[in-house]
């Protein structure tokens, strides 16, 4: 098995400064997109649904950005590796007039075989929370390490 | 009565699989003519997922859903049917390097089976295994159609079939909902839960079956002139 600093697993290594949320910078990223859900960007329409106005849409939640030195806390094995996915999770919407930050922590390390070898994940999450403190989602950075 | 399993599958409790069990439930039920398969077992990498309880949805769709593990050892994948909690604690099904010896003789007098699965593939698969290091004893079967396979892995698993005259399953090996079924185990007797699977994988009548859509021919760019 890996060998790896159990102490690591979820010790919080950054917190970004909160980013607004505007209903302008939502209105972009849908037109970006192509996004024509009238619960994203239609004001009228969205006041009748469930969230009582205008949220973001799920994938806005990818927009934040960790801090500049988020790389240098992600361990590392071997010599080479890649980033090898993401998972979203959306735990509440994200609405304009919020602040949102992001704190980052390893959340798993492991190890495992494929058709070209062994390779370590690094699983690092971070969590989204608006000016509440409220956690709207997580995000799951997955890199892989070849040792 | 005849029972059809994809005998390898991951649903989303596996790291590097996206597919709910509904889903796969539900692809199987609106799909039962390209993909007739009777149930699914879900083969989580490196993990027990004992406490897991599928019967809702089993009762939801009509389609069978068995429990397994795909754990990884030092000659490869393999599949270990019949899990018990006892098994689960004597080995560390997340370790990397189980050994394959120990585990199908400890799975054995537990009341499992452990089937090494894609045997065919570099690196995680019995057949280069075996190149290097001596044949694995009491070996009863192997996986022989994987649907993950690629070009001549299948083909490689059957050569180590025909030489060591081990019993041959399929299963898809499915992280995405849509290959579920594509390569399963027909076997003669009804299963209805994992005893029944592990008795007739060890004792019983079955085939490899193959899904898989076939596929058309290229056509040429250019049409070969008549000669």
């Amino acid at each position: 098995m890996v060998d790896f600093d159990p102490e690591l697993i979820n010790r919080i290594f950054e917190t970004t400064e909160p980013v607004p949320v505007t209903r302008e910078k939502i209105a972009k990223f849908c037109a970006a997109i192509g996004e024509t859900n009238p619960l994203f960007t239609d004001d009228e329409a969205a006041k009748k649904g469930p969230y009582g106005g205008v949220i973001a849409p799920p994938s806005y939640a990818t927009t934040f950005r960790n801090g500049r030195h988020f790389f240098q806390h992600v361990p590392r094995y071997g010599r080479a590796g890649m980033d090898a996915g993401k998972d979203v999770e959306i735990i509440a919407p994200i609405r304009p007039g919020d602040t949102i930050s992001l704190s980052s922590a390893v959340k798993e390390i492991y190890d495992k075989t494929g058709r070209s070898g062994t390779m370590v994940f690094v699983v690092v999450r971070s969590t989204l929370r608006n000016q509440k403190n409220e956690i709207v989602a997580h995000i799951d950075h997955r890199f892989m390490n070849r040792p | 009565m005849a029972t059809v399993l994809d005998l390898h599958a991951h649903s989303e409790a596996s790291e590097d699989s996206r597919a709910p069990v509904e889903a796969y439930l539900n692809w199987i039920k609106m799909r039962r003519a390209q993909v007739p398969v009777d149930g699914v077992v879900l083969t989580e990498h490196r993990q027990w997922n004992g406490n897991a309880d599928y019967r809702a949805l089993e009762d939801k769709f009509g389609v069978r859903v068995l429990k397994a593990a795909e754990v990884e050892t030092d000659y490869g994948h393999v599949l270990v049917f019949g899990v018990t909690d006892e098994m689960a604690q004597r080995f560390d099904f997340t370790n990397i390097h189980i050994p394959a010896q120990e585990l199908i003789d400890e799975v054995a007098r537990m009341g499992g089976i452990a089937v090494p699965c894609h045997p065919g593939r570099p690196n995680i698969g019995l057949y280069e295994h075996y190149v290097k290091k001596p044949v694995l004893e009491n070996v009863i079967a192997v996986e022989l159609l994987n649907g993950g396979s690629r070009k001549g892995e299948n083909e490689r698993a059957a050569e180590l079939i025909a030489k060591h005259g081990y019993r041959a399953t399929g299963g898809s090996d499915s992280h995405l909902v849509s290959l579920i079924g594509l390569c399963a185990t027909r076997f003669e007797a009804d299963i209805k839960d994992i005893e029944a699977l592990v008795r007739e994988l060890k004792t019983g009548n079955y085939e490899a079956v193959d899904f898989r859509p076939k596929r058309k021919p290229v056509p040429h760019a250019i049409p070969a002139e008549a000669s």
